[in-house]
Formats: C-alpha cells, sequence, structure tokens
C-alpha cells in the first residue's frame, strides 16, 4: 500500500485506556496504523498505540485456520472436568455477553477483571446500597469535592479536566475557583496537588475518621480536644461535606486489596456518602480502569444477577465473590481455563497461574500471551478495531468506534466457539 | 410439535374483546405469524376444546430493562442466591437469536433470560419498559436483546429534563416538541415519560419534594404544571401512538390525590395516561391517618374518556422500590434504614433503588392493596384502567395470575381481606364489600386488549386478520391463579412457545419504537449544548442516528 495514503480522522472515539472513557478523541490513520491522536492523554495514547497487532492463530504449537482452532477449543473445553472462563479486558459488551453464555453452557466457573482489583467495593455496595451519580453530575454540581486518598492524574488522567473540579458545569459556572477542593492524604495514598485544603490521616486512622464523619453526618458530632486530633479534623472534613450544596467523595475503587481492612474502608465510604444526604446532597464517586472492565459487571449482572465471580456448574449460576479466578486456579480445582479478551490486562496473580492449566486464549495479542496457551486466536481491540458497547466507570454505556478495518473480530470469533459449543454438545445430548 | 408456517388452534372458548368475541368457540388461525381468517382444512391443527384462548398478555408497565433496574438486580444477591432458575430444556432448532438456552436468577429483579423465559410462560408476548433514562437507553436495548420472546419497547423519561426546561422557560414549545422527538428517537423509545416532573431535578438540587404543581422548579416559568402541559401536548401533536405516560408528584404521600386530581385537570381534554395510580390515591396527612381516594380517582377517570390509567397494585410480599423518583426512594431509605441506590443521572433524570416489604400486618400495606383493588372494582371502563404492579415495584409480575384471581373471585379476596392490618380501612369502599367479580372477557381486556389500544398497537392484543399470531391459551382450572400461572400453550409470532405448560421455544422478540418528524434545526442548538454541558458526545448519545445524519453507531 502506498506509504503517502492520505490521512484520515475519525472523530469521538470512546477511549478504554482508563474508566474514564473519554469520549471526544479524535484517532488519526494512514494505510493501516494509528499516526496520532487529538484529546488522549498519556494512557489513553498508551492504549491506542499504532493499532498494530499480530495476526496469528495458534492450535497445539502450530499455525492453524481460525475454524480449525475454534474446533480445537471446542474439543478441549467440552472435555473439561471443570473449565474456567476469564473475561478480561478489551472487549465489548456483546462479547462479554457471548462469554458469560459460554461459561453457562459449560457449567463452569466465570470470572472477570473486577474481582481482583475492586472487589471490595462492589461487596459494599451489595451490603449497604450507595449514593452516586454520573460523572457529569459531578461536574455540573459538585461545589465540594473531596479527593479521598487518590490523585486521579495518574490513573485516570482526564478526570480532573473532564470531570471535575478544572471544568465549568451547569450549576458551577466559574469551573474551578467554584468548588471547595479538599485533599486528603492517607497514608502513603497522597491527593492532588491543586487542592484548596488538606488533611492527613495514618492508615490506621483512615476508617475511625469515616466513621467519625458518618457520625457528624448523623448528627452526632464528636470535638477533639487538640486541633491535631484524629476527632478534630474528621469533625473539620464533615463539616465542610455538610455545609456543601452537592458534595462528590472521589476514591479509588481499583485500590482495595483484599484485606479486610479494605473492606471495612470501602463500607465506610459508601455508607458515609449516604448519611451526608440527610442534611445535604453528597455522592460517591468510584474510580475504575479501563478496558471496559465495569461492562464485564454490568453484563454479568444482568445476565445472571451478579457482579462478580459465579459458577455454573449446578447449571446455575452460583455466586462466588471470594472465589475469583486466582483462587479457583490456586486450588488445583481448574483443568481448561478459556480466556477472553486481552492477556496484557490479567492480574499478575491469575495470570502466572495459567501456566499450569490448558489455556484456550482468544483476543488481541493472544498469541504473545506468556502462558503457553494450548489454543490462541489473535483479535482486533473492542474500540479500535472493533465497535460495540463500553461502559464508563460510572456505567454510562458509551458507543465505541473502530478506527482501524481488518483484524479478526473478536465478538465473531467467541460467537462462532459458542455456536460450535452448542452444537457439539447437541450431537452429545442426541 | 412445532407449528410450521401454519396452525389453525381449533375449537377454543375465545376471548377477543376488540373484535367483540366473549367467550364463543371458534378456530384461531395463524400463518406467517399472523392472524389470518381462514387455512386449507390440511394445515397442522392444536386441539384447544375447552380451553380458553387469549391473544398474549401486554404489560404497558414494567421496569426491565434500563440502568436503574441493573443497578436493582446488583443489590439484590439475597434473593437471586435464593432463586436460581435452570435454563429452559428448547426444543432445537428453532430457537435461532440465541446458541442456546441460559440459565439466570429470579427474585423480584429477574436476569434478562430469565426475565424473558417467565413472562413467556405467563402466557405476556409483549412488555414495556417504563422508565429509560436517555443517557443509559444503550444500555436498555442491549438488555432486552438478552431478553428472549417478548416484544418490547420503552418509555423515555423527559420530566426533570434540563434542556427541556430551558424551552419551557424561553417559551419554545416548538423546540420541545422538536427536542422531545428527537430524544425518542435518540433513545429508540415508544413514548414520552413522566416522572414526579421537576420533583428528581430539584432532589438534585437538595430540595426534597415540590412545593406544589405552580412551585417553580428553579425558573419561574417552569413547574410542574407547566411541564405536564408542555408534554402532554407535545405527545398529542407528535401523534404519537402512546400519549404522556405520567407518574404524578408525591408518590406515596398521604394526601397526594389532591395532587393527583390537580395533574389530571392540568392535562384536561387531552389525551393522557396516568400510570400505577394506586401509589397516586391516598387521602389524609403526613402524620395523621391515610385512606382510600380510590373513589375519587376513578370517578374523575369515568367522567374523562381522554385519560387512562394502570393499577400499580401492590401485592402482599416482597418488592423492589426502582425508580427514577430518586426524591420518593431517599424517603424511604430514610424511614425504612434498608439499603439504598441512588444515581443522579445528569442533565435528565435520577434513579432510587430500595428493596421493601408489603406486609399485610402492616397498615399502610393493607392500605395499599386495598387501593388497587378498589381502583379495579369501582372503573367503569376495564379498557382504560389495565393491571399492572409496577413491577417490580408493587410486586414481581409472577403475582399477576394471584391478582387476576382477586379481581375474578370475590371469595379469594374476602378471604385475603380479613387477615390484612384494618387500621386504615374503615369507610373504604372494598371493606364495605365490592361484589363485583372481573368475568374472563374483562380480563383480558386489562390484561391485553385494553393496553394495545392504549399504546395505539394495531396488530396486537387482539386475535383478528392481520394481528401478530401472540395467543395464549389456558386450560380452565378452579384454581384461577394456577390457571393464569400455567398457561397450556403460549404462541409468539406465530411460533409454539410453550407446550403442554413448558417453555420449549424461545425465539427472540421484536423492538417496538417510534419515529416522529422533528425539524432539523434542534440539532444545531443541541450540539451547542452538549459542548458546553455533557460529558457524552453529541455524535455519541443517540442508540442510532435520529434522522439521517450519519453519526450513531460507527
Amino acid at each position: 500500500m502506498n506509504k503517502d495514503a492520505p490521512a484520515r480522522t475519525v472523530e469521538h472515539v470512546t477511549c478504554l485506556g482508563c474508566g474514564c472513557a473519554c469520549d471526544d478523541i479524535a484517532v488519526t490513520v494512514r494505510n493501516t496504523r494509528i499516526v496520532g491522536t487529538r484529546n488522549a492523554c498519556p494512557l489513553g495514547r498508551d492504549w491506542f498505540g499504532d493499532g498494530q497487532l499480530p495476526s496469528r492463530v495458534i492450535a497445539h504449537g502450530s499455525d492453524a485456520s481460525v475454524e480449525q482452532a475454534i474446533g480445537n477449543a471446542a474439543s478441549t473445553l467440552l472435555g473439561a472436568r471443570r473449565a474456567l472462563v476469564y473475561l478480561a479486558g478489551d472487549l465489548s459488551c456483546e462479547t462479554q455477553g457471548v462469554g458469560v453464555g459460554i461459561a453457562d453452557q459449560l457449567h463452569a466457573s466465570l470470572d472477570t477483571l473486577t474481582t481482583a482489583t475492586a472487589r471490595s467495593g462492589i461487596l459494599a455496595a451489595q451490603r449497604r446500597g450507595r449514593a452516586t451519580a454520573t460523572l457529569g453530575e459531578v461536574r455540573n454540581r459538585a461545589d465540594t469535592l473531596l479527593f479521598w486518598g487518590v490523585d486521579p492524574a495518574r490513573r485516570y488522567p482526564r478526570y480532573t479536566t473532564r470531570y471535575a473540579p478544572d471544568v465549568e458545569g451547569l450549576f458551577v459556572p466559574d469551573g474551578r475557583s467554584g468548588r471547595l477542593v479538599i485533599g486528603v492524604d492517607v497514608g502513603e495514598s497522597a491527593a492532588p496537588a491543586d487542592v484548596n485544603e488538606r488533611v492527613r490521616f495514618s492508615d490506621g486512622e483512615e476508617v475511625a475518621a469515616l466513621t467519625l464523619m458518618r457520625a457528624a453526618a448523623l448528627g452526632r458530632p464528636t470535638e477533639g480536644t487538640s486541633p491535631d486530633d484524629l476527632a478534630t479534623r474528621a469533625l473539620g472534613l464533615a463539616r465542610r461535606l455538610m455545609a456543601a450544596r452537592y458534595a462528590v467523595i472521589v476514591h479509588d475503587g481499583e485500590s482495595s486489596s483484599t484485606s479486610a481492612h479494605a473492606s471495612v474502608r470501602a463500607e465506610a465510604l459508601v455508607t458515609l456518602a449516604q448519611a451526608l444526604n440527610r442534611g445535604t446532597r453528597c455522592a460517591l464517586s468510584t474510580l475504575r480502569g479501563g478496558n471496559n472492565r465495569s461492562g464485564a459487571d454490568a453484563v454479568l449482572t444482568w445476565q445472571t444477577g451478579y457482579p462478580l465471580a459465579v459458577d455454573f456448574a449446578r447449571g446455575v449460576p452460583r455466586y462466588r465473590p471470594a472465589e475469583g479466578a486466582g483462587a479457583l486456579l490456586e486450588s488445583g480445582a481448574i483443568d481448561v481455563a478459556l480466556v477472553l479478551g486481552a492477556a496484557a490486562t490479567i492480574p499478575p496473580a491469575v495470570a502466572s497461574m495459567l501456566a499450569h492449566v490448558t489455556t484456550i486464549i482468544i483476543g488481541p495479542r493472544a498469541s504473545e500471551s506468556g502462558f503457553a496457551p494450548d489454543v490462541a486466536i489473535d483479535t482486533g481491540v473492542a474500540g479500535i478495531h472493533e465497535g460495540g458497547i463500553a461502559m464508563r466507570m460510572d456505567e454510562v454505556p458509551l458507543p465505541l468506534r473502530p478506527s482501524l478495518a481488518g483484524a479478526t473480530d473478536a465478538l465473531r470469533v467467541v460467537t462462532a466457539l459458542a455456536q460450535r459449543l452448542h452444537i457439539r454438545a447437541s450431537e452429545h445430548a442426541a | 410439535m412445532t407449528t410450521g408456517d401454519r396452525l389453525r388452534i381449533t375449537g377454543g372458548t375465545v376471548y377477543d374483546p376488540a373484535n367483540g368475541i366473549d367467550g364463543d368457540e371458534r378456530d384461531i388461525c395463524i400463518e406467517n405469524g399472523r392472524i389470518v381468517a381462514t387455512l386449507p382444512s390440511d394445515a397442522p391443527r392444536l386441539e384447544a376444546r375447552g380451553m380458553v384462548v387469549m391473544p398474549g398478555g401486554i404489560d404497558m408497565h414494567t421496569h426491565v430493562a434500563a440502568t436503574s433496574v441493573n443497578q436493582a438486580r446488583r443489590l439484590l444477591p439475597e434473593e437471586h442466591t435464593a432463586d436460581a432458575v435452570r435454563a429452559p430444556t428448547l426444543d432445537d432448532g428453532q430457537s435461532s437469536a440465541h446458541s442456546g438456552a441460559r440459565s439466570g436468577t429470579g427474585g423480584t429483579v429477574p436476569s434478562t433470560f430469565s426475565t424473558g423465559y417467565r413472562y413467556a410462560g405467563l402466557g405476556y408476548t409483549t412488555v414495556f419498559e417504563a422508565a429509560v433514562a436517555p443517557l443509559g437507553a444503550r444500555e436498555t436495548h442491549a438488555e432486552l436483546d438478552d431478553t428472549p420472546i417478548v416484544d418490547a419497547g420503552c418509555y423515555i423519561l423527559m420530566g426533570n429534563n434540563d434542556y427541556l426546561f430551558r424551552q419551557i422557560a424561553a417559551g419554545e414549545t416548538g423546540r420541545a416538541r422538536d427536542y422531545a422527538a428527537w430524544l425518542l428517537r435518540a433513545a429508540q423509545g415508544y413514548a414520552i415519560k413522566i416522572v414526579n416532573p421537576g420533583g428528581v431535578a430539584l432532589w438534585k438540587r437538595g430540595v426534597r419534594e415540590v412545593g406544589g404543581l405552580d412551585a417553580p422548579v428553579g425558573d419561574p416559568r417552569v413547574t410542574p404544571r407547566a411541564i405536564l402541559e408542555t408534554l402532554t401536548t407535545v405527545a398529542n401533536e407528535l401523534r404519537l401512538p402512546h400519549p404522556v405516560h405520567i407518574h404524578c408528584n408525591q408518590l406515596g404521600q398521604p394526601g397526594n390525590v389532591t395532587t393527583t386530581l390537580e395533574s389530571m385537570r392540568t392535562v384536561d381534554g387531552q389525551r393522557a395516561h396516568f400510570t400505577h395510580l394506586q401509589f397516586h390515591s391516598y387521602s389524609g396527612e403526613r402524620g395523621g391517618k391515610w385512606s382510600s381516594a380510590a373513589r375519587e380517582v376513578v370517578e374523575y377517570l369515568n367522567g374523562h374518556p381522554e385519560l387512562s390509567g394502570d393499577v400499580g397494585q401492590v401485592m402482599l410480599g416482597p418488592a423492589t422500590t426502582v425508580t427514577a423518583d430518586a426524591a420518593v426512594e431517599y424517603l424511604l431509605y430514610a424511614s425504612t434504614g434498608r439499603k439504598w441506590v441512588n444515581v443522579d443521572v445528569e442533565l435528565e433524570t435520577g434513579c432510587g433503588v430500595v428493596p421493601y416489604e408489603y406486609r399485610d400486618k402492616a397498615a399502610v400495606s393493607a392500605l395499599q392493596w386495598v387501593i388497587g383493588l378498589e381502583l379495579f372494582l369501582l372503573s367503569e371502563d376495564p379498557w382504560r384502567m389495565v393491571l399492572s404492579t409496577d413491577h417490580p415495584n408493587g410486586g414481581s409480575f409472577l403475582a399477576y395470575p394471584r391478582l387476576i384471581q382477586l379481581l375474578m373471585d370475590r371469595g379469594a379476596r374476602d378471604e385475603q381481606l380479613k387477615r390484612v392490618n384494618q387500621s386504615l380501612l374503615a369507610g373504604s369502599a372494598l371493606a364495605d364489600g365490592l361484589s363485583r367479580e372481573y368475568t374472563l372477557g374483562e380480563i383480558a381486556i386489562i390484561t391485553r386488549a385494553g393496553p394495545a389500544r392504549l399504546l395505539g398497537l394495531t396488530t396486537k392484543g387482539h386475535l383478528g386478520p392481520g394481528a401478530d399470531a401472540d395467543v395464549t391459551i389456558y386450560a380452565h382450572d378452579a384454581d384461577l391463579a394456577a390457571m393464569f400461572a400455567t398457561p397450556r400453550y403460549v404462541i409468539k409470532g406465530g411460533v409454539l412457545v410453550v407446550e403442554e405448560g413448558q417453555l420449549r421455544r424461545a425465539p427472540a422478540g421484536q423492538r417496538i419504537a417510534v419515529q416522529p418528524e422533528y425539524d432539523r434545526a434542534v440539532e444545531r442548538d443541541l450540539r451547542r449544548y452538549f459542548d458546553r454541558y455533557s460529558t457524552v458526545s453529541f455524535d455519541n448519545y443517540p442508540v442510532s442516528a435520529p434522522l439521517d445524519t450519519g453519526v450513531g453507531e460507527a
């Protein structure tokens, strides 16, 4: 192809580099390569890259056709003692849905990226509910914005300029100068540099501080005895939030480990935001990572009723949030894993265990995955090579606009595998 | 047995009120998914002698596919764990849309596949999702793609929409109409929905409730009354098949009948549908005694043939309240202490979820149960007072058979009435004794023919030639709840989906949407507005291109 082919630009592209899912990206393409982006942050530019991907299909160590590879994958999966279907990143909601269907049909276990990194917050919200808002309401209404132990700059670079506090909003026409921005540093987790006020808590003080704040919001303030007292700092923060017209507390939903502390903190944040609605309005804005992981939560929820790891072994979805892919693989219960999506997005603890079982992977750069898959089918990336739907971190569904053509379509391959499994299973039953 | 392209249902007792057929024995002929007048004598037959034949059920107000519904699903792992649903054993080859039957979960907010199977299992073949935030419409359609069998449409929330308010404030009624039309297309919706007009926008500003139909919502010209008037007029001017679908202010508050009747007077003379009226028919005052105002509401409706309603019956038992009326959900959370979800949706609406249980020993629950039944039993025109539980708000759609039994069998009704808390029932019409029992023909109206007429669906809700071949066949049973819970056969679009009481096929349903015309000039203004206030690009907002703009899905 002519190297000097004219460049073309695709506008309004949704980026899945993080959960901000900015949909104002312009992607410039020449020939089959992305040569530039407009509006993308460094994370976004990395995520788009140049759009070049391997397009190999490997079955049992040799190059194969897609058809052959699907046949091999189907045989392996139907012969599994207990299969795991793992939804990794960079799939559209449509492909995720077909993946859940495969797990259902195979009576397999199913897990997604969310269990490893964001489980605490989701479980807390299942216990207590949550008071939240879409990111546009954060932008349009937040006159007081509190960053709780997180600086979005690193992992959610455009949060502050696209949503809040930097940009103007319907009820905050002055933008940044119309908002009170409070940074709470928690242990080593620092809030942004540009804040109007800053408060510090140690890791050990964190949950106690949130609880004191909640008590204050419920009309039971505790006065400290000195300015440095935990109670004094907590009460000062609570009063700031209670004086807001619309307060937003921003925290990192992806930072939660599986520790008991993470669980208690998540619940303390949820209940604090709820309690603040007693006297004013408050929303908790939970930062989530990219690659359409929030889409997996939503699809899994509407198809099974549950947002996290599910086991179909008895022919019905059973909720197994404490038994994610890592734990299942570790236990030796799984003999075959079907990984859908980009291998690079899989948490290290899960990826390292995949080397010990028979693995089939369908997704971007499948052939380059480090765990020696039995079958690997390279596909395009949802949002770069494929269309469909993805969810922003606040579960607002957005369209994906592919800027490049030509890659193997993940939805088509995964659907073909599902149909093959269905036909094989029917033949077996007959 | 499969139907092939042709099927003659023979000898059934047919209830087809739209065509004046009330329990007559006759054959129903199906060809290529439609009802036809006749078939050759060698066409396959389905023996229905002694059975009751009706059009497929139509639920005109339910919550089954929306971002709000998914919030509710996520909140209910306890219910889902207690009601795991196996994949049905389908007869393959007919199930074209999906590569196989799917398992799921039930409870008051079932998973999508279970929702489709269970509605079809009750003989319902068409449902309308009643509250879709346009920002989340893309998810509604994705969920409906995973909801098999039933045809579906959705109502688009507009009663707290910032852009609409700007047009009302500016007196731009033409632009309000163009915007509503654009929005219906952008969200692939079927009707305009108003929820607590102005009240959700106020809740997002920290104001807990509207101060009355004439209290300003921000701009002094924007009031609940102006919102009602504007959107009622818009729906009529656009000649939408279903008029504006109104959830009034003050849902669930004692004394709200005043607001309900005033809202009805506001739209006087124009077509409008008032939904889940049970929740809006209370006398009394806060802190004082509640009582039934069903009679006043029914009397008003009886005298205004341009208006219609659905009941929103409360069924005693578990429910999940899920609504765009986020202000009400805060009150419910504050009073019950149950878990609570609130999602403020930018520029458009809100969302609230609180799990709930209507207990027969609770005075207000008992009163709500009674008021719903009074609305049914006092209404003179079943065509304009149709059946709903506002699923899952008043109870699951799975309770419809029991509700039908309560309407048809005074004995069953009185039996339950004796067991509920009596403290607020003094003087209520039901407690005084309402002897009316619905006939099968009337049931066919409130669950089929009536909703079809109110929705302007010409090929549904009846069994005349040209109608969609959506047919439900019940075997008589002295236990009416059992009869309506397990139809013997259900045919959807000519496909036999339920056979001998078993779900056998699960074809994909169709989507029902409107495509009103509008002046394209509104798009230029909207683009400016989106650029300034929205976090979603104007070009990415529509589920599909509103007019031939080349925008939408790439």
